[in-house]
């Protein structure tokens, strides 16, 4: 394949931050009318590579070229005039303007907009909102018409569909093959090897900055895709598809969470369930069921309308986070930044919890708190070369470090939103591991999940929330995708067949 | 299915989506016009020489209100509005002594142009040098309330009196003040609001990343919102020498000017993280603040207690204000 023929071309593309080596060379090629994946770890260097291609940082080596031409961006501006669009997993959308005047900003046609909307099957929406009003999942659709509307030759789609509800993860699918079908190219991020599977010709592995293997779909199996991102020595752990983990089955513990009757008035409708200790419980369901708020009431963050939640025997009110936490409640939220001092070391982010009871005279234990932190970050295993501040380190490692915070705090139930959002396969599964060894140790586990894949993996049972209810509860070893989907999306009553 | 319908469903009408918007700019016209109610009922024969007075003693915290939102609503702070205001003060007033009203008109122009200048050189600087606009702005308020010191040592300067009646009108003639004050609104702030550059300056404040993404260019947008602020700093300086017939270099009618425009946006409905509110409501703060000493006058209360009155309605407002946000961002 002569150069010509490549729609974009990148050779020894090099990035440094700092000691931080984020890109040491990546060579890459996308031909035109191909739906070209990008996969790694966290931390692979896959978003670095993204924002170099569209101009939002400049590489310090290296060289790309479009269309044999080789090119040195100055500005997203500059790489979106060269066919170059990126859609992001934080729209970027400025969320105190309107739509229509977001649009302005990036000079984009109001009627070429309003038709690639319609073609992604959205053509209500009030262009004079407010961006930051409309839920997260909607404007990251938006990004995706308004980058189309502008006929890129190349789309750069960095994780659009991490949390997307399945019904819009399919219309970016179908946008993405219709792309295709018009000569477009397309670079697909994505941790859901699944999805890269079915929508994409060829996929590049990195691992530590650098391309480490490129594939057709077609001959490629996951696994091979899996052993390249992790390498060889962590490979074997996770190559084949994992049962249930052992787990001891014995008799269900004392309750260490009941909800009865639980409802906010709007969101939340009369939702009971009872958590033993030693458990893990999934709960899943698609976009705006009610599942945020939900764990805000259970984290003390939100009132509830009626009912009652019971923790550890005793009826729990809480008006303040604070008094959840007290009672062994503890929250690691959706959005890692609601959780860490993002300027603040991981030591700190970590032992945060204790300087809720400091000693006499508000004396920090600093031996206590070394010791705890040391074995939080041994256990989660925290990658801390980046530690003097928690938003320099990899999503996966941001991610441990908000559950690893109440190692440190201690617990009894732990609520965890979508714990492994945009997260890589390793560290999925070290999580999952962590929860099952909680278990096993008598704490509990309320998990909500978005990818019903991992419900088996790390749950014993299973939720299914649906319009601020729950509609189907299940034991983990039976929630196989095709039944969670369809309680999910209320077509299935699996309540009453399950009882 | 439903999570669709349920993102996509149309969010009320019109007239709600535009209420949302402009809530806190009604809430702070209702409230002026209540103090004016008040002060008007205390006043016997209340009318246009009130209002003419009330015009054209506040147009210079009015234009330096104005300023300070242009720049917060872009995302930073300037705490030289009130130095900006002090030294156009002193140039405009060294240089009309004893001009004709023409030549009032043209050292105007001159002065106008100089500050907007020395407003947008603080706009590169700030761009170029990464350093905070607080600290930026806090060197060089130093920097120009010493320039202003050497135009003019000692309180003096004046301006023709055709030109000082032209800005602020004079007895009962109320609307050249308010011509005047409406006149960079119009003329500037309108059609900046519509074009690109206007709705970057909001983006900017807004979320300086998305902007960035979106092609807004960062350097531009700066010295553009800050040259603007410069403009009606110099305006506010010109009318100054205005309604006093004179300048003063004193460093007090600085920061009085530089704090009243803070409570003025904030009271406005200015969000000091940027990207939000405009330039009416900081005018109608400003005219409230005027007001309050005044009722407290009329109620026969210590002139320094509207002082503290003043403080607390500033923190009064801003909290309901905020509770109100707060609900309903909770309660959607």
């Amino acid at each position: 394949m002569t150069d010509s023929e490549h729609l974009l071309r990148v050779r020894g593309v090099a990035k440094r931050y700092g000691s931080v080596e984020a890109l040491r060379s990546v060579d890459l090629a996308v031909v035109p009318g191909e739906v070209h994946a990008l996969v790694g770890a966290n931390g692979a260097g896959k978003s670095t590579l993204v924002r170099i291609l569209s101009g939002v940082i400049r590489p310090d080596a290296g060289e790309v070229e479009v269309a044999g031409k080789a090119v040195r961006f100055r500005s997203p501006a500059h790489a979106r005039a060269a066919g170059l669009a990126p859609v992001f997993q934080d729209p970027a959308f400025a969320p105190d303007l309107t739509v229509a005047e977001n649009l302005r900003l990036t000079t984009t046609d109001a009627g070429a907009f309003r038709r690639q909307l319609a073609a992604l099957g959205l053509d209500r929406v009030e262009l004079r909102e407010a961006a930051g009003m409309l839920p997260l999942p909607l404007l990251r659709m938006l990004d995706l018409a308004r980058v189309l509307a502008h006929d890129p030759a190349l789309l750069l789609l960095d994780e659009i569909t991490a949390a997307l509800p399945a019904d819009y993860a399919e219309r970016v699918f179908e946008a993405i093959r219709r792309a295709r079908d018009e000569g477009r190219s397309v670079l697909f991020i994505s941790h859901r090897l699944l999805e890269v599977q079915e929508i994409c010709d060829r996929v590049t592995v990195l691992r530590d900055g650098r391309n480490v293997d490129t594939l057709n779909t077609a001959d490629g199996s996951e696994q091979r895709i899996v052993a390249a991102m992790l390498g060889e020595r962590a490979a074997l752990a996770v190559t084949e598809p994992r049962k249930v983990a052992p787990r001891t089955h014995r008799e269900p513990g004392e309750p260490a969470l009941q909800v009865r009757g639980l409802s906010d008035g709007h969101r939340v409708r009369d939702v009971s369930f009872t958590l033993a200790r030693g458990e893990v419980l999934g709960i899943t369901g698609l976009e705006g069921q009610g599942q945020d708020e939900l764990f805000a009431i259970l984290a003390g963050d939100r009132k509830a309308g009626g009912g009652e939640i019971v923790v550890n025997g005793e009826p729990l009110v809480a008006r303040h986070p604070h008094e959840a936490i007290a009672h062994g409640l503890t929250l690691v939220p959706s959005d890692r930044w609601q959780a860490l001092l993002p300027q603040r070391s991981v030591r700190e982010n970590l032992a945060v919890p204790l300087y809720n009871s400091p000693g006499r005279w508000g004396w920090i234990h600093a031996d206590r708190e070394l010791h705890l932190v040391a074995d939080a970050i041994a256990r989660l295993s925290i990658d801390t070369r980046a530690q003097a501040q928690a938003k320099r380190l990899s999503g996966g490692n941001q991610q441990k470090v908000a559950i690893g915070r109440w190692l440190v705090g201690g617990f009894t139930t732990l609520l965890c939103f979508d714990p492994t959002r945009g997260i890589d396969v390793g560290t999925k599964h070290q999580i999952y591991d962590l929860f099952r060894e909680l278990a096993a140790a008598g704490k509990s586990v309320l998990m909500f999940t978005s990818e019903l894949r991992e419900v088996p993996l790390a749950c014993d049972r299973v939720l299914v929330l649906y319009g601020g209810r729950i509609v189907a509860e299940l034991p983990a070893a039976d929630a196989d995708e095709a039944t969670l989907l369809s309680s999910a999306h209320g077509l299935a009553d699996t309540l009453t067949e399950s009882a | 299915m439903s999570a669709l319908a349920s993102a996509v469903r149309p969010l009320g009408p019109t007239a709600a989506r535009l209420g949302r918007r402009h809530a806190w700019t009604a809430a702070v016209v209702v409230f002026f016009v209540l103090l004016l109610t008040w002060n008007a009922s205390q006043t016997r024969n209340f009318g246009a020489f009130e209002i003419q007075t009330m015009l054209a003693s506040t147009l210079a915290l009015a234009y330096v209100a104005m300023a300070q939102a242009v720049v917060v609503i872009g995302g930073g702070i300037d705490l030289s509005v009130g130095s900006l205001l002090v030294l156009a003060n002193c140039l405009s007033a060294r240089f009309m002594e004893g001009t004709s009203f023409g030549g009032s008109v043209l050292v105007a122009l001159v002065v106008l142009v100089v500050i907007a200048a020395l407003g947008a050189l603080t706009g590169l600087v700030i761009s170029v040098s990464r350093i905070p606009d607080i600290i930026v702005t806090l060197a060089t308020s130093f920097v120009w309330g010493g320039a202003a010191l050497f135009v003019l040592r000692t309180p003096g300067g004046g301006a023709a009196p055709e030109f000082q009646a032209l800005v602020l009108g004079s007895g009962n003639a109320w609307w050249p003040a308010l011509l005047c004050l409406l006149a960079p609104l119009l003329l500037v702030w309108v059609p900046l609001r519509r074009s690109r550059a206007g709705i970057a300056i909001y983006a900017l404040g807004s979320s300086k990343d998305a902007a960035f993404l979106s092609g807004v260019d960062p350097l531009r947008t700066k010295v553009i919102a800050y040259a603007v602020s410069g403009l009606l700093c110099g305006l506010a300086g010109i009318a100054t020498t205005a309604f006093t017939g004179g300048g003063s270099s004193q460093s007090t009618i600085a920061i009085n000017a530089t704090l009243t425009s803070v409570a003025a946006i904030v009271l406005g409905g200015v969000a000091l993280s940027g990207g939000v509110g405009g330039l009416i409501g900081p005018v109608f703060a400003v005219w409230s603040l005027y007001l309050i000493p005044n009722i407290m006058l009329g109620l026969g209360v210590d002139p320094s207690y509207g002082e503290v009155v003043k403080g607390v309605v500033v923190v009064l407002v801003v909290l309901i204000g905020g509770q109100l946000r707060l609900r309903r961002s909770r309660s959607p």
